[in-house]
This record gives C-alpha cells, structure tokens and sequence, in this order.
C-alpha cells in the first residue's frame, strides 16, 4: 500500500475541552477538537427525549449513520452553515424511517406520535437550540443516574451515551475488557427499556432527587482518570475532562446549581491543574514534592477557587467541600516546605466527618508527619485499628515505609515498603516505590 | 479544462455489508480530518464529485428496467470524484494517497475521460 495519509496528530492544549465553552461554535473551516464524539452525546441525548429513552439504541444507530453520511459529505462541500442542525436533520430522518419500518411490520408501533414529532420538527426549522441540548443532555445524565442500575453500569452508559465513546474506547479507558463493558452497557439498556416503556421521558425537576447519584457519578468519572498510575495517558484525561464538562453543564441548571456542584466542580478543576506535572519527562510519576509548580495551570487553579467560593455558600459541607479545599491549600502554597499542614490536616478530619474511611486518617497522618514530625503520623496510624482490606492496600505500606524511614527505622523502613512494592498496581508507581527503598 | 491536463473519474467502491465495526465518532473525526488533508494537498487537481444516494439505482437493459446490478453485488459505488492530472500514473499515484485506503476492504475504479 502507499503512503498513507494519516491525519496528524494535534498539538494538545492542556486546557483543551476542560475550558472550552460548551456547544461553542467555530466559524473556523475546522472542526473542533472531539466535536463528533461530542456531538454524538448531544444528538442522543435530544432524540431520546424526542422519542423516549427506550428507543435510545435506535437513536444511536442514527446519530452513527448521520456522522457517517457526513464524514462522505463534509470533505468535498465544505461544511455546513449549521453543521449541528445539518447532523440533526439526517438522524431525525434517520429514525423516522427505522419507525415507519417498524410499522409495516408491526401494527401496534405507535408512529403518530412520531410523525407528529416529524411535522414538528419541520415547522420550527432551529431545532437545534442550546440552552434546549443543554437541558436534555442533563435529563439523560439524571437517566444514567437511575438508582435500578448498578454504579459501574451507570459510568459506563453515561461514557456511552453523553461523552460518544465506543465500547472499545470505554474499555481502554477503564482498562477493562471490551465484553465487560459491553455486559455493563447491556445491562443499563436492559433495565431502562424495562423501566421506561411507554414512559415519556421523565422532566429533570422530576429526577433532582437522584442529585447526589449523579454528583457521585461524576466524581467516580474524574477520579477514574486522574488517579490512574498512568496520568501521562492523554486517554485518561479525556475522563476528567468529560466530567469537568458535564459538571458544568449540572453547574449552569437550577436543578444542579447547589454548593456541592461548585464544591466537585472546584475539586476537579483544582486537580486537573497539577495534571501536567505529575509525570517526569520519562513517564515516571512524580509525588507532590517533587513536582514543578510552575507547571501548575493558574488558570484552572483560579477557576476552581472561585468555584470553591460558591460552594461556600450555605451551610451544607460535603465530601466535596472537604477535598476541594484540601487540593486548593496544595495548589495555593507557594512550595511543598510552606504548604499549611495543619490546616490539610484538618480538612482530613472534616473528610472523615463526611465520609468516614481510614484512608482518611491514613491520608492525615501524612499531613501530620510533615507538620509537626514522623512520630505524630505513625501515632496516629499505630491507633489505627485497619481493616483487613487496607493492610493489602499498597498506600497503607508505603506511608507507612516512608514514616518510619524518616524516623530512621531503616528495618521496618524496608519491611513496608518491600510489602507496597508487591502490591503497587501500576509500573510508574512500582518505579516510584523503588526509589524510595533504594533512599534507605 | 487545461490542454496538457486529462480528466479521470474515479469511483469510490465499498462493500455491500461492512465487514469490519462501525468507526467511533472520534475514529470518524479523524477520517474526516484525513480526506480534508488529502483534498488541500492536490488542489488543483482534484474536483469534487459527490456521494450518491443509497442504495438507490436501476438499470433499464433493452428497454426494460432491473433494481441494477446493487443487490447481488458485493460492492457498491458509494461516491465519485475527478482528477485532473498529467498523466495516467499521476492519477493513480494520487488515489493511492487517498485515505480510502486506510479500508482494505474498499477500493476505488480509475476511469480516464475519452477524447
């Protein structure tokens, strides 16, 4: 075969899709960045309102169809004017004449309701409004939050559904295999055509109960990326991203607009600006010490705090709240030396009155020891009665490990962390723990 | 039409039944992308043509008129494009950069326009 012609991978600005402004329209011949995945969630998320989310498999195969057709359209005739309501109007076709189908074999389809839809959306001819698109892509996301479906199938329908990944891309992020995620798909599918047959989709202010559903959703969604031991994966930021921009579209609605959405949006935003200096320039991963702070984004590190000062409002304090204001005193301090210990500190302990978990002390311990000494963090760890599962937890070892280095424990220094060693998860933090036993 | 120039029409082919999975969107971004980037790199010699409809067609043969050669075919025409070249072998050499190639079940028929 001959040279082949690729399309060139695109210089990747950091703040690409987390700052970009939702449904922003480029007058520029270029599409932009993850416009057809995007897209793809926007026209599923309108037609499934349109014609109810037990057809929502149809609806897909339609919106495919419409991007196929414009991937054979769009490069000889140029774009179009409205590029959204163009798309729109083949898949609209598309699925109005996968129903007349349905008819001529079965009776009992009700397609009035559908050329009803039809002769509607001909009659206003700017369908395709976004403040309308923002309101049913939320309403599905309130979908995917149905408490019926278990949590991983509801991340996996909402990577589906709303962010326009395919189940291999899915599984690629999750590094799952493509017949688990697949299961996972089908199993959300099944329980909506269950649960909706029949049933108009439901109104967002009808669903607001399954806010905090939907709040966890997303921050499964951001963790999954940003937690990854290989943040040097652009794929895995694709995670956060997409939570970042359905947060915000959650953030922009009444239904959504509480001070837990500002809090997660705040924790996420504040996260994603260390993105870029977690990775040394080989991949390996760096800890927060070792990190070059000038590489944090100070644009996204401002964006969170005023997010953080809108969470502020009220007297409600979440999880949230708790973990955004820890990331912010990481990315306010001038350097790791200065960083208010005491202050991250308490924020665990607030952490802990949230949510209760050992990782929580776990995690204050660390703050302790660098504020007021080693011995303060392993006290408090050594009161800790841990549950089986956290002594397996590779963290538990590794803090641990580095406790008692400092101390100058070099025997049990090396017990622990030969032990994190065993059960580090991922090469880049196998390569971290290394280090840190060959420091002894 | 330029005097040392000769036009050649050129049918893209696609199989009947896809063999292979549909593209993701962001795949089908990327595709986009790649045939935008093909077109602007032979500018000027390459014309557009377009898609044509699905899966459509008719053949009339001695008068009479048959559904077209589409239904037991394996392939279909599915769009169609000019290329206004030198010669022959440029025409070729261009279709082989074109990123239809990046689906080796697809296949493009070169046809130089006569006289």
């Amino acid at each position: 075969m001959p040279d082949q012609p690729v399309a060139r991978p695109q210089r990747r600005d950091p703040r690409a899709g987390v700052l970009k402004v939702v449904g922003h329209r480029q007058p520029a011949p270029v599409l932009p960045e993850h416009y057809f995945r995007h897209e793809c969630g926007r026209l599923v998320a309108v037609l499934s309102r349109r014609f109810g989310v037990r057809r929502v498999e149809l609806c897909e195969d339609a919106v495919q169809t419409a991007l196929l057709r414009a991937v054979q359209f769009w490069p000889q005739r140029g774009l179009p004017d409205d590029k959204s309501a163009w798309l729109y109007r083949v898949a609209l076709n598309e699925v109005l004449g996968a129903i007349r189908r349905e008819r001529h074999s079965d009776a009992s389809v009700d397609v009035d309701q559908a050329e009803q839809v039809a002769a509607e959306a001909s009659a206003e001819e700017a369908v395709y409004l976004e403040h309308e698109v923002r309101d049913d892509q939320l309403r599905m996301l309130f979908v995917c939050a149905n408490p019926e479906i278990p949590r991983e199938s509801q991340i996996v329908f909402a990577l589906k559904i709303l962010c326009g990944f395919s189940t291999e891309e899915i599984a690629l992020r999750l590094f799952q295999s493509n017949e688990a995620i697949y299961k996972r798909l089908q199993r959300a599918r099944a329980t909506l055509r269950e649960r909706m047959q029949g049933v108009e989709t439901p109104a967002i202010r009808e669903l607001a109960s399954r806010l905090p559903v939907v709040l966890e959703i997303l921050y499964l969604l951001f963790t999954e990326g940003y937690s990854s031991g290989q943040p040097d994966q652009v794929i895995r930021r694709e995670l956060c991203e997409e939570a970042i921009r359905l947060g915000r579209l959650l953030d922009e609605h009444p239904v959504g607009a509480v001070p837990e959405t500002a809090a997660l949006l705040a924790l996420m935003y504040l996260n994603a600006a260390r993105f870029e200096s977690r990775v040394d320039g080989a991949g390996g991963l760096l800890i927060l010490e070792d990190q070059d702070r000038s590489l944090w984004d100070r644009e996204l590190i401002h964006i969170g705090v005023s997010c953080l000062h809108r969470a502020a409002r009220g007297d409600v304090f979440s999880r949230y709240h708790a973990e955004a204001a820890i990331a912010a005193e990481h990315c306010l301090a001038p350097t790791f030396k200065e960083t208010r210990w005491d202050e991250i500190a308490r924020l665990y302990q607030m952490l802990d009155g949230a949510v209760p978990s050992p990782i929580n002390t776990l995690n204050r311990a660390i703050a302790l020891a660098e504020w007021q000494g080693p011995d303060a963090g392993l006290a408090l760890l050594e009161a800790l009665n841990p549950p089986t599962w956290l002594l397996g937890y590779y963290l538990w070892d590794a803090t641990l490990g580095e406790l008692y280095r400092r101390r100058g424990d070099r025997e049990r220094a090396t017990t622990h962390l030969t032990r994190a060693l065993g059960a580090a998860p991922t090469h880049a933090e196998q390569a971290l723990l290394r280090r840190r036993l060959e420091a002894i | 039409m330029s005097a040392s120039k000769t036009k050649f029409l050129c049918l893209f082919r696609f199989p009947a039944e896809p063999s292979s999975k549909p593209s993701s969107p962001e795949e089908m971004q990327a595709q986009y992308a790649a045939w935008k980037a093909w077109m602007a790199k032979f500018e000027g010699e390459f014309i557009p043509g377009g898609p044509l409809k699905r899966p459509g067609g008719a053949v009339v043969r001695g008068g009479q008129m048959t559904d077209g050669p589409f239904i037991e075919s394996k392939e279909v025409v599915a769009s169609y494009c000019f290329i206004e070249a030198a010669t022959f072998e440029r025409a070729i050499e261009i279709i082989q950069e074109c990123p239809i190639n990046l689906s080796p079940d697809h296949s493009v028929e070169i046809r130089e326009l006569g006289y």
